[in-house]
């Protein structure tokens, strides 16, 4: 019973962490209909950056965080601005997105490993290594640290997304672009923003994972990988499906590691990428997708 | 009554297959294939780096044959797929299994593998086709992911240090020859599947799917049949081509068939030589496996040849959406030659 309990945390802990990389996702692509396969290459990117400001001027993971949420920012508001608006009008958007994006990823990927080599790495700030028992169930401090800020930033999210004017018009815009347009928001601008902000979620998520799990310019793929099928479950442009989905499948991993060992977990978020699609294509929380 | 406004691309879709074909395109083919039949032949004439051309001729080829195939369901139908090389590494594995376990030689044994390749496709397509768009490009790169996954941890087929197959039995002058004329065969096969494709009902039913798929399905066609039988013909070559590659490697290993680099370039050849056209793939392969030599040659390092990659894809999905065969088609200045659709 309290191994069943212990792996239930482990896997919520984790899922945490996952939601937050995969909201930023699952927002461009609700908002602009942009399937960005680079998201997972920018995740590597930030956490770079976490380590170069770890073991440069020693900066804990989570002070990075003040430097990578607006770096990617920026950097996501000059990407949107100066490749997006090209292929606005063509007749397949969100597949021109899927191989734009691929590009990006390749070319930010042949970068970082062409400066930073193929070398594992990782921050290792002193509480990745502790613990806190409560009773018999063990919990990660650097796991239960991590989801705690997911969770800060998802809420802060979400107080964006309903609370304020333009947190209406991102909305607006994902429900209807043509409707937003015509009752008066800047699709543009607020296209913009939601990518942006995406980007600063990939940022803020880099800081997150660089002490939970080593990185290298190449496992990027399995990250994007990973977070596609979170998105694709919970129904593509869902938040609210990104979130749970991360949850529920960061469970199952845990559940599938704990019985077939780590190696297997990912086959976990696959198997049920191919479930959804065979039963419900839409995923859980998504309209009939279409594009 | 509503006026039906009629997108001037479907009138050109209409009309693609059933233009009148000239012979000038066809001989100078076969002029091309001639020549390359009889490369092997001209030892005299090459001299010392008998061996590289003959390599770099069937590097060439291959992925003419690879770009061409995922031009099928890619192309034709728009279903942009980035996980084919899957059936690429299947293909592989299949022939260096038959090798190992009962001495067939790849060589031989390639149209196994992509019937093998064929039946993996037909599969996998009842599941993931039944996304469009997104979602199913999603589905492809899961798989890929998945299919690495699996060959990494499957002690049958040696995980990830893969399998040694024996060397071919050849000598070091003629040990080229072969796999240079098995490629060859592989990829005039797969550009002729591509042309019969692009000139037949079956090719305008891709078409009109890659236009409007729910007009398409209104239109009488039975879109899931044709995505699926599309999907899994552009299987055969790709398997096929990796049977080929993986015996001449001599070895098999997981990083090799598996990485989603194979499935970018794939992608991106297609891309560059125009989307949708049956000598699109052609050109863009022999552009970028030009470009690939050059610049290993100049930088030497696999991470440049990366951003290369990238910065191609980026600047030919910006500002040439159609290729070099699409744009030149668009301007009415495509040489005969390469006009095969």
């Amino acid at each position: 019973m309290s191994e069943v309990a212990q792996v239930m945390i482990l896997g919520l802990l984790q899922g945490g962490v996952y939601a937050l990389m995969a909201s930023g996702l699952t927002l461009m692509f609700g908002v602009m209909r942009i399937v960005n396969l680079a998201h997972g290459v920018f995740i590597i990117a930030a956490c770079y950056v976490a380590y170069f400001l770890f073991v440069g001027p020693g900066w804990d993971p989570f002070a990075s965080l003040l430097v990578t949420i607006p770096l990617f920012f920026l950097l996501g508001m000059v990407i949107y601005r100066s490749l997006f608006p090209r292929i606005e009008g063509s007749q397949r958007f969100s597949e021109m997105t899927v191989l734009l994006t691929f590009g990006i990823a390749l070319v930010v990927e042949g970068f970082l490993s062409y400066f930073f080599t193929g070398t594992f790495r990782s921050t290792n700030p002193p509480y990745t290594t502790d613990a806190i028992l409560i009773g018999d169930l063990f919990i990660p401090t650097a796991q239960l640290y991590a989801s705690m800020t997911s969770l800060i930033l998802l809420l802060a999210l979400w107080g964006f997304l309903f609370l304020t004017r333009t947190g209406y018009a991102v909305r607006a815009t994902m429900q209807n672009r043509t409707a937003a347009q015509i009752v008066g928001v800047n699709v543009r601008r607020i296209s913009t923003i939601a990518f942006a902000i995406g980007m600063a979620l990939a940022g803020a998520s880099g800081s997150l994972i660089s002490f939970l799990y080593p990185f290298f310019p190449n496992s990027h793929w399995r990250w994007i990988a990973i977070l596609l099928a979170l998105i694709v479950l919970g129904g593509l442009g869902s938040l609210k499906g990104a979130v749970v989905g991360a949850l529920m499948l960061a469970v199952a991993a845990a559940f599938v590691s704990d019985m077939f060992g780590a190696t297997w977990a990912p086959i976990t978020f696959f198997g049920a990428l191919f479930l959804v699609l065979l039963i419900r294509p839409q995923g859980l929380f998504g309209r009939e997708a279409r594009v | 009554m509503t006026r039906q406004r009629v997108e001037p691309s479907v009138i050109a879709v209409e009309r693609g297959p059933s233009r009148r074909r000239s012979r000038g395109p066809l001989a100078a083919v076969a002029t091309i294939v001639l020549l390359l039949t009889l490369l092997p032949l001209a030892r005299p004439l090459i001299g010392q780096p008998y061996n590289y051309v003959l390599q770099i001729g069937m590097v060439g080829l291959m992925w003419i044959a690879l770009a061409s195939s995922w031009n099928i369901i890619g192309g034709f139908a728009g279903y942009i797929s980035l996980g084919h090389n899957v059936f690429y590494g299947i293909g592989g594995y299949a022939s260096g299994l038959l090798l190992l376990y009962f001495d067939w030689s790849p060589l031989l044994t390639w149209p196994i593998a992509g019937l093998l390749a064929v039946i993996c496709g037909f599969l996998v397509g009842l599941v993931t086709l039944r996304t469009r768009g997104p979602a199913f490009i999603i589905s492809t790169v899961a798989l890929l992911l998945m299919v690495a996954l699996l060959f990494d941890n499957w002690e049958f087929v040696g995980a990830s240090n893969g399998l040694s197959l024996p060397l071919p039995p050849f000598s070091i002058e003629t040990v080229k020859i072969p796999f240079y004329y098995a490629m060859l065969l592989i990829a005039v096969g797969s550009v002729y599947l591509s042309y019969r494709v692009a000139h037949s009902k079956f090719g305008l039913a891709l078409r009109a799917i890659a236009q409007d798929e729910t007009k398409a399905e209104v239109g009488g066609i039975d879109t899931r049949k044709m995505k699926v039988t599309a999907f899994s013909i552009s299987a055969f070559f790709v398997g096929a081509a990796g049977a080929v590659w993986g015996y001449s490697l001599t070895y098999l290993r997981p990083a090799i068939f598996f990485s989603i680099a194979i499935a970018a370039e794939m992608v991106l050849m297609a891309i560059i030589g125009g989307r949708g056209t049956v000598a699109g793939p052609v050109v863009g392969a022999i552009l970028l496996v030009t470009l690939n030599e050059i610049s290993v040659s100049q930088f030497g390092s696999t991470e440049l040849n990366i951003v290369v990659t990238g910065v191609i894809m980026l600047v030919v999905l910006l500002f040439f959406p159609m290729g070099v065969v699409g744009t030149l088609r668009e301007r009415g200045k495509l040489p005969s030659i390469l006009d095969w659709d």
